[in-house]
């Protein structure tokens, strides 16, 4: 039996930028931003740090090229700096692999810092660099999750209503929180009267293309207690990819992602969960389009197959419910800007477990997770957190 | 004995009636409607689609004729042989340059086959002439494209003579910079040029068969307008009965693909020992006479329609390729090594466990064995797996509707629909492969492969 990574590892500084469309910040600022608050808040100087991770998708105009990026903008130079992309699952498989290192014994103190400055771009949503010139020509991000979205409502009969009520609370939620993108409430009948996207996501079901940064720093866990008793300590990692695509392949159902189920069932077994429903807290979960997340409480066995949509009904999953998910607002109202994405959500879950979220804190809030969703489904990443 | 021994039409699924091109500018409408092309669809598309279902093993010759190629270099044939997935080791040719070269391409086929040269050879015509807006062109041109395939066995009709003539008439021509076509039309024009040419042949293919016109079962005489052609008819002698609908009322002057489409309908109405007569008309005319050895019935009736409900957006459709863009550049060295997968629709079969899959592949997605797939060409038919209408996909029409098939016999594939409502999508209908023009990138055109609805399936999730 391989080891864990369970309480190796200490989150001991946790930074994030308002997220938004940041006009008047660049790439670099945004970095700084965040990268700063996290040593505040650790309580160390910069040089502190031996080694740092970077998450950036896509690089643009020289943002988030190489690990050059990060180094510039922290002015951080002659230390060992690696750049992670691995689709919308970049900021957290930045940080799994600045805790493996850290877990190595090679480093006792690093940096994960995630950024994306999509509004610099000259195109809208998001590029898909790299792909295959035409074959794939029509395929967009809300596409991909709605053709599954689709094949979904076949199987299980559900429809737009309940991918509503997804948006209706995530909104609710960051309507709660002043670095959230978007800080508005919404109605189901606002969402589901909204223009189409891609059927059946109309505007509300998808999360916006945001600018934002997010960082954190992480120490050997026996060393935690020397930057303060506010440390958040790692119970479980798990990373899972499959087929970039999924969509050539005849034996793929559409009604759920074997990553994000291989990927939970190695964190949960690092951290000894056995079933997570009962021990989860709270959850910070991939809701890149309303279905995406209605799919995860399924695929993080939060309730078995094609009962998502009574998870959210139920209210399940609001901040009131047993199991709240997105208390941030997700990726829905807080944003998305990608590489940035997973760093926030160790960020929220930091700051939920510290008791300091303020008007949306969760109560008696002990174990977190963190899940991230890349490319078509294809790389999941799932970190649990949890307070001592 | 040479002859045909098949034959295929395509026509686009989109039509426009010509009251709404008239009344777009408040002029007098003539009757009817006329098909065109679907925003995705050239003459290279429209001909493959007609060569499919002729692109039979021993083709050695594949002609493609057309006025509107979408190419002033680079072989639209050879393209299409590749689309069809014929051998490598065929001849193919490309003609232009007049409203007859889908007969000089008939006619240089039939010279291979009798010579000996080629067993079998497939001759294509297509065109998607754009008249010029308010023009009389503009509500008299059709799109479409037509194939015959020649041989010498298992003949549908045997050709009894051919003739040619040559006549640099001056009544229709488009510079190598125009996009529209420029004529003198008037009555000079059809006496002396069209009427002039079309009996002259006519009268020396029967004369050179040793028959009489009024012998003629069936007369596939291309038209101008879709009436000249009546009083080429009566001069020749053929009674009206016999005359050939030109499909001008809704199909419209379809060019350079109306003579074969005409022959096709002609030979598909034959009955067996009916003399079929075809003249072509551009620069001069070919006209061929046949005897039919078997009844037709081979071509299906039209697949259902869409009319254009208002003229802006045909106009916009139409020109939108003069603008279009989108796709960087594209590797030539990628290309040329998925021409296999992207063109020939070729995928790989696992002989471990079965498993027929796409893209080629090295590794078995199912089994995982590696090393011993084998290339094998994938169905071009299947059924909708999943699919979505998106909006946010910058595309001349929106929605696009982007689909997951599975293909009968295997292999799953991505790509988007073509010629369908989005209303009428629904997860296990029919669907059928077909080569479309994706975007434009660098400088060159795309062709790829997008499905559509396929008539007479039954659903099947």
């Amino acid at each position: 039996m391989p080891e864990s990574i369970k309480d190796k590892i200490a989150i001991i500084g946790a930074g994030c930028t308002k997220f938004g469309d940041i006009f008047d910040q660049s790439y670099e600022d945004l970095l700084a931003e965040a990268a700063f608050a996290a040593f505040a808040d650790a309580r160390i100087e910069p040089d502190r740090v031996e080694a740092a991770w970077l998450g950036t998708f896509s690089p643009y105009a020289g943002n988030g090229k190489a690990s050059v990026s990060l180094a510039d903008a922290l002015r951080l130079y002659g230390k060992p700096l690696t750049r992670v992309e691995n689709y919308c699952a970049t900021g957290t498989d930045a940080f799994r692999n600045a805790a493996m290192a850290v877990a190595s014994g090679v480093y006792d103190v690093a940096l994960v810092a995630g950024a994306e400055k999509l509004k610099d771009r000259p195109v809208r949503g998001i590029a898909w660099e790299g792909g295959h010139p035409y074959q794939h020509d029509g395929l967009t991000a809300p596409g991909v999750f709605a053709l599954a979205a689709n094949r979904y409502f076949y199987r299980y009969g559900a429809d737009r209503t309940a991918l509503a009520k997804v948006s209706v609370k995530n909104h609710h939620n960051g309507a709660l929180n002043p670095k959230a993108h978007f800080q508005m409430e919404v109605s189901e009948e606002q969402v589901l009267k909204a223009p189409i996207v891609a059927w059946p996501f109309g505007l509300f079901d998808c999360c916006p293309t945001t600018d934002g940064a997010a960082a954190v720093v992480i120490c050997r866990a026996d060393m935690a207690r020397q930057f303060g008793a506010n440390y958040v300590l790692v119970k479980g990692l798990g990373l899972a990819v499959t087929s970039g695509r999924p969509w050539y392949d005849a034996a793929y159902d559409y009604v759920g992602f074997a990553a994000t189920r291989a990927a939970s069932e190695e964190a949960y077994r690092m951290a000894g969960i056995r079933n997570p429903v009962g021990e989860i807290d709270l959850a910070e979960v991939h809701d890149c389009f309303t279905w995406t997340e209605i799919c995860n409480y399924e695929d993080l066995g939060f309730c078995p197959k094609g009962e998502g949509t009574h998870f959210i009904g139920e209210g399940r999953s609001a901040l009131s419910g047993d199991l709240p998910v997105n208390p941030s607002g997700g990726l829905k109202s807080f944003g998305h800007p990608i590489g940035a994405s997973g760093v926030r959500m160790i960020y929220e879950i930091v700051t939920q477990l510290r008791g300091a979220a303020g008007a949306r804190q969760v109560r008696d809030a002990e174990l977190g997770l963190v899940h991230n969703l890349g490319g078509p489904g294809a790389v999941a990443c799932v970190i649990v957190l949890g307070r001592s | 004995m040479i002859g045909i021994t098949n034959y295929a039409v395509y026509v686009p699924r989109r039509r426009i009636r010509r009251e709404t091109i008239a009344g777009a500018w408040g002029a007098k409408a003539s009757p009817g409607c006329k098909a065109v092309t679907n925003f995705d669809e050239d003459s290279l598309t429209m001909a493959q689609a007609a060569v499919w279902p002729l692109a039979q093993p021993g083709v050695e010759w594949l002609a493609f004729a057309s006025t509107t190629a979408p190419y002033w270099q680079r072989s639209a044939a050879s393209l299409i042989a590749a689309a069809c997935d014929l051998p490598a080791e065929i001849a193919t040719a490309d003609f232009s340059g007049s409203l007859r070269c889908g007969t000089s391409a008939l006619r240089a086929a039939f010279d291979g086959v009798g010579a000996g040269s080629v067993r079998s050879a497939v001759v294509t015509a297509a065109d998607c002439r754009d008249g010029a807006p308010e023009s009389a062109e503009e509500l008299l041109f059709g799109d479409a494209a037509a194939a015959v395939a020649l041989g010498r066995e298992q003949l549908l009709a045997e050709l009894v003579a051919s003739v040619s003539r040559s006549d640099d008439f001056p009544d229709e021509w488009r510079r190598d910079t125009d996009i529209h076509v420029r004529s003198f039309a008037s009555k000079y024009s059809l006496t002396r040029g069209y009427t002039e040419n079309i009996v002259a042949a006519g009268r020396a293919v029967l004369a050179k068969a040793g028959v009489k016109g009024e012998q003629v079962a069936r007369a596939a005489l291309v038209s101008p307008d879709g009436r000249a052609h009546l009083a080429v008819a009566k001069a020749l002698g053929i009674a009206a009965a016999a005359v050939e609908d030109v499909r001008v009322t809704d199909i419209g002057i379809t060019g350079a693909a109306m003579p074969l489409f005409l022959l096709a309908q002609a030979l598909d109405r034959a009955r067996p020992d009916d003399l079929v007569l075809a003249i072509s008309y551009g620069d001069g005319a070919d006209a061929f006479l046949f005897r039919a050895l078997a009844d037709g019935g081979r071509l299906r009736p039209d697949d259902g329609a869409t009319e254009f409900p208002r003229y802006p957006l045909y106009r916009k459709l139409r020109d939108w390729w003069r603008a279009a863009g989108g796709l960087t550049e594209i590797s030539n060295v990628l290309l040329r090594r998925e021409e296999h997968q992207n063109v020939r629709l070729h995928g790989s079969l696992c002989p471990q466990c079965g498993l027929l899959q796409f893209p080629i592949t090295k590794v078995c997605g199912s089994c995982h064995q590696h090393g011993a797939l084998t290339e094998t060409p994938l169905a071009r038919r299947g059924h909708l797996f999943t699919f979505t209408s998106d909006f946010l996909y910058d595309a001349p029409v929106q929605p696009t509707v982007m689909a997951v098939v599975d293909l009968d016999g295997g292999g799953r594939f991505l790509c988007q629909m073509t010629d369908v409502d989005q209303a009428a999508v629904e997860i296990g209908m029919p669907v059928e492969l077909v080569l479309r023009r994706m975007r434009e990138g660098a400088g060159d055109h795309y062709y790829y492969w997008k499905c559509r609805p396929a008539p007479g399936g039954a659903n099947h999730a």
